[in-house]
């Protein structure tokens, strides 16, 4: 049901759309409607629920549900078998699994502009509390997803439950990490990048078991709103990921390959011009948004969408979920060279908007957990085991003098626990955060947890050719290479990271969980203190 | 359902292998989900499937699977939006391609076909980073007329800056028997179905142990060295294609040896290689 504050929202919003190409309309019902509102006629297709549910960014009162209409989700035109008339979708959300306690129920239009998805932004919920949902299309109910609200601002939560996940490159293999993380008992999972690939699947990249014959069009590089659309919805078609979506909220921002390799903001590292690549990036961020259970704030303006944004849980955290690449500037030419571009004052992995934002968030926060939910490495790494340096230019290493900020901020403000979660090495890692890296000795200001990728690279082994190099870094606690993802379980007093791999997952889903690592980091206490595992 | 306007601005422009399209781009209203360019080598462009070679979302498009030949081509576009409408087809372009040497000269040497695809050649389409080195320790020594193509000469050419193949310069040799030297000009021809988009590099062509020229390669999209079909739809790869001139006093009559050694930067991935007495 919308309040009064959200009807006001989305109608400040219709200049916006006007600019968008969704009509107002489509981009209302989308959001939800109330139930008593008009139904739009039209059949719908039978099993029109291929995608699964899902629900995300839960506030205390507030969460957005989502679903997808898409009887033939590998239907090539990207239009997941829907004919392109709008069709309406009920929703219900009830205290109860059996929905013998509903609390409210809504309608949202689904539109072909849209790719037939549906945001409803349910709001008057109950902070801290369990609620279960589903959708009604046609004669069609779908399955039933189970969500949580976040506690109310002023709450003491005792504890919160989250796992980290990234890089699901869908042809790589099995998405077994969801399995597991669907048995747990979970407040939340955050997702840090990479949720699909762009690139095409032929025999060279194929490694997922089981999979049968693709059709041609998933060959193509994913460069069109059908081709990103029709990727979305092979990801998505995987029964695991279908049920971590239904298990909790997610809260998720992306990284780079849901539009292109290594893109910083409109500069393409294949060379495409600026205004090409753009048209991408929209067709990209389109598809992204239509695809996760996102907020309406983030439905993009063209080529722009919003992506960073802060969801407190009570008095325990503050999340800060950033965009690090949407805003950032090139990668220097300098390539790590000591002094080099990379360390120009004037450069930003998160651009001046978003790095104003987030200093006044972290200054203003009264969190016993400060949490930055992010997507490249924020420690730095040096990759040259001898005498010499050699650095990634991709991650924070290319952004130093941000870097700096951000420390500075954090120490200036005395910001409490700083806990930063990283995606996209398709590794484990873990780091203590110094205050001068080069420095052993110097003071550790916050902690770093890297998940691993799902599937993206395939099996992995515990070690591989990175690993001496990554360990020779002494703030470097844990390195590993298999698949999996990171279990965390905050209280007021302590994080604990529980770090879980799969022995394979390229032949099928029945791999085999374990834990690498698990360390414990005390409040007041920033780093790594090793319960089990580690450095490997 | 409104429709979306066709795309004004359409031009063409021929060169060696391809054509090259560009036209306006409208504005974000309605998201356009990509353009669909149809070809037809004659005025009347039926914008059906069967005339579709190429879909995108950019101002621009290459249609570079042209072959050798000169060709005209005709085309027209289809703006289809993010709701699935589809535009009126925009007016009509033309243009000509530029015939390759490979076509108008008399074949010398040839390895593999000009026809956009590396499927031919030896460890394609993606077997060149892991099975290069055991396979050619010496780099390719191929002599036309008696090895095989599929054996004798890898799709895949590694350059300097390639881990998987030691970091150092490797020569693909093509060796051949003149019954007399040429009296004009000879065209050293490689077509290329792709090359590293950062670092494509720089090969030097020696004959008979000379060095002949030098070709500086475009940059492509590291696609190449996985896959080897520049013809299927929506492929990233990106051919170009490299031809140089000398003169035909640098060939002798019996063994001539043309080769290609990888100078700088990454690799390339081959089309076909000849060598053509143009006149």
């Amino acid at each position: 049901m919308m309040s009064r504050r959200d009807a006001r929202l989305a109608f400040g919003r219709r200049t916006f759309l006007s600019l968008t190409g969704i009509s107002t309309a489509a981009f209302l019902t989308g959001m939800g409607v109330p139930a008593h509102a008009a139904p739009v006629s039209g059949r719908v297709p039978s099993n029109p629920f291929g995608l699964g549910v899902a629900s995300g960014d839960p506030t205390p009162n507030s969460v957005v549900l989502w679903t997808r209409l898409a009887p033939e989700p590998l239907a090539e035109d990207g239009h997941g078998g829907m004919p392109p008339d709008d069709h309406t979708v009920e929703y219900e959300v009830a205290r109860d699994e059996r929905f013998r306690d509903v609390v409210t129920t809504g309608r949202a239009v689904a539109s072909a502009e849209l790719a037939h998805a549906v945001h409803p932004l349910v709001t008057g919920l109950e902070p801290g509390r369990e609620y279960f949902y589903r959708f009604r299309a046609g004669g069609e109910i779908s399955p039933t997803g189970r969500t949580r609200t976040a506690p109310a601002r002023d709450a003491a939560p005792d504890s919160l439950a989250f796992a980290l996940a990234s890089c699901q490159a869908w042809y790589h293999g099995h998405y077994t990490a969801y399995r597991d993380m669907a048995e747990r008992d979970l407040d939340l999972v955050l997702f840090l990048g990479d949720y699909i690939y762009e690139y095409g699947i032929t025999g060279a990249n194929l490694r997922r078991g089981g999979t049968g014959n693709l059709s041609a069009a998933h060959a193509a590089s994913v460069v069109t709103l059908e081709q990103y659309r029709l990727r979305y919805a092979l990801t998505k078609s995987d029964p695991h990921l279908q049920a971590a979506h239904a298990h909790a909220p997610w809260l998720m921002t992306p990284d780079d390959h849901e539009v292109e390799n290594n893109y910083a903001d409109d500069v393409s590292p294949l060379g495409t011009r600026s205004e090409d690549f753009l048209r991408r990036r929209a067709v990209a961020y389109r598809a992204l948004y239509e695809n996760l259970p996102l907020s309406p704030e983030a439905l993009p303006e063209g080529p722009d969408m919003r992506l960073y944004r802060r969801l407190r849980f009570g008095g325990l955290a503050e999340f800060n979920v950033l965009d690090t690449r949407q805003h950032r500037d090139d990668v220097p030419a300098d390539g790590g060279t000591p002094g080099g571009d990379h360390t120009d004052p004037e450069r930003s992995i998160l651009g001046e908007r978003q790095e104003r934002w987030l200093y006044e968030g972290l200054r203003d926060s009264r969190a016993t957990w400060n949490v930055l939910a992010q997507q490249v490495v924020m420690a730095s790494v040096d990759r040259d085991p001898g005498e010499g340096t050699e650095y990634s230019m991709d991650i924070w290493d290319g952004f130093t003098a941000n870097r700096e900020r951000l420390f500075d901020t954090l120490v200036s403000h005395e910001v409490a626990n700083p806990l930063v979660l990283t995606g996209d090495i398709h590794r484990h890692a873990a780091a203590e955060l110094k205050a001068d890296f080069d420095d052993p000795d110097s003071a550790t200001i916050g902690t770093e947890l890297v998940t691993t990728s799902v599937s993206s690279g395939g099996d992995g082994s515990d070690r591989d050719r990175l690993a001496d190099l990554w360990l020779a870094n002494p703030h470097v606690k844990l390195y590993n290479a298999r698949r999996g993802y990171v279990g965390v379980t905050m209280t007021p007093s302590e994080v604990t990271s529980e770090f879980r791999v799969l022995d394979q997952i390229e032949a099928d889903d029945t791999g085999t969980v374990s834990v690498a690592a698990r360390f414990v980091t005390e409040s007041g206490r920033p780093g790594l203190n090793r319960e089990s595992g580690g450095r490997q | 359902m409104s429709q979306p306007r066709p795309v004004t601005g359409l031009n063409a422009e021929g060169r060696l292998g391809a054509i090259d399209l560009t036209w306006d781009l409208p504005g974000w209203e309605p998201l356009v989900d990509h353009f669909a360019i149809h070809a037809s080598d004659s005025a009347d462009v039926p914008t059906t499937p069967d005339t579709l070679v190429g879909t995108t979302v950019y101002g621009r498009f290459s249609h570079d699977t042209l072959g050798p030949e000169a060709v005209t081509r005709y085309y027209r576009l289809v703006t289809v939006d993010a709701a699935g409408a589809r535009s009126e087809p925009s007016a009509t372009a033309k243009a000509r391609t530029v015939a390759s040497m490979a076509a108008t000269g008399r074949t010398l040497a040839q390895v593999g076909e000009f026809d956009s695809k590396s499927l031919e050649l030896a460890l394609a389409p993606f077997d060149g980073p892991n099975r290069f080195r055991a396979a050619f320790p010496d780099g390719v020594d191929f002599v036309h007329g008696t090895s095989d193509p599929a054996t004798d000469w890898c799709y895949l050419h590694p350059g300097p800056a390639d881990g998987w193949g030691g970091r150092t310069p490797h020569t693909f040799r093509l060796r051949f028997s003149l019954d007399s030297a040429p009296r004009g000009e000879v065209g050293v021809v490689l077509w290329l179905i792709d090359t590293h988009m950062t670092v494509p590099g720089v090969a030097e062509i020696a004959v008979n142990s000379d060095l002949a020229g030098v070709v500086e390669f475009a940059r492509g999209a590291t696609r190449g060295s996985l896959e080897g079909d520049a013809t299927v739809l929506g492929t990233a790869l990106r051919p170009s294609f490299e031809e140089i001139t000398l003169s035909g006093d640098r060939f002798t009559e019996g063994e001539n040896v043309v080769a290609i050694t990888k100078a700088e930067g990454s690799w390339h991935a081959y089309d076909a290689v000849g060598v053509f007495d143009i006149g």
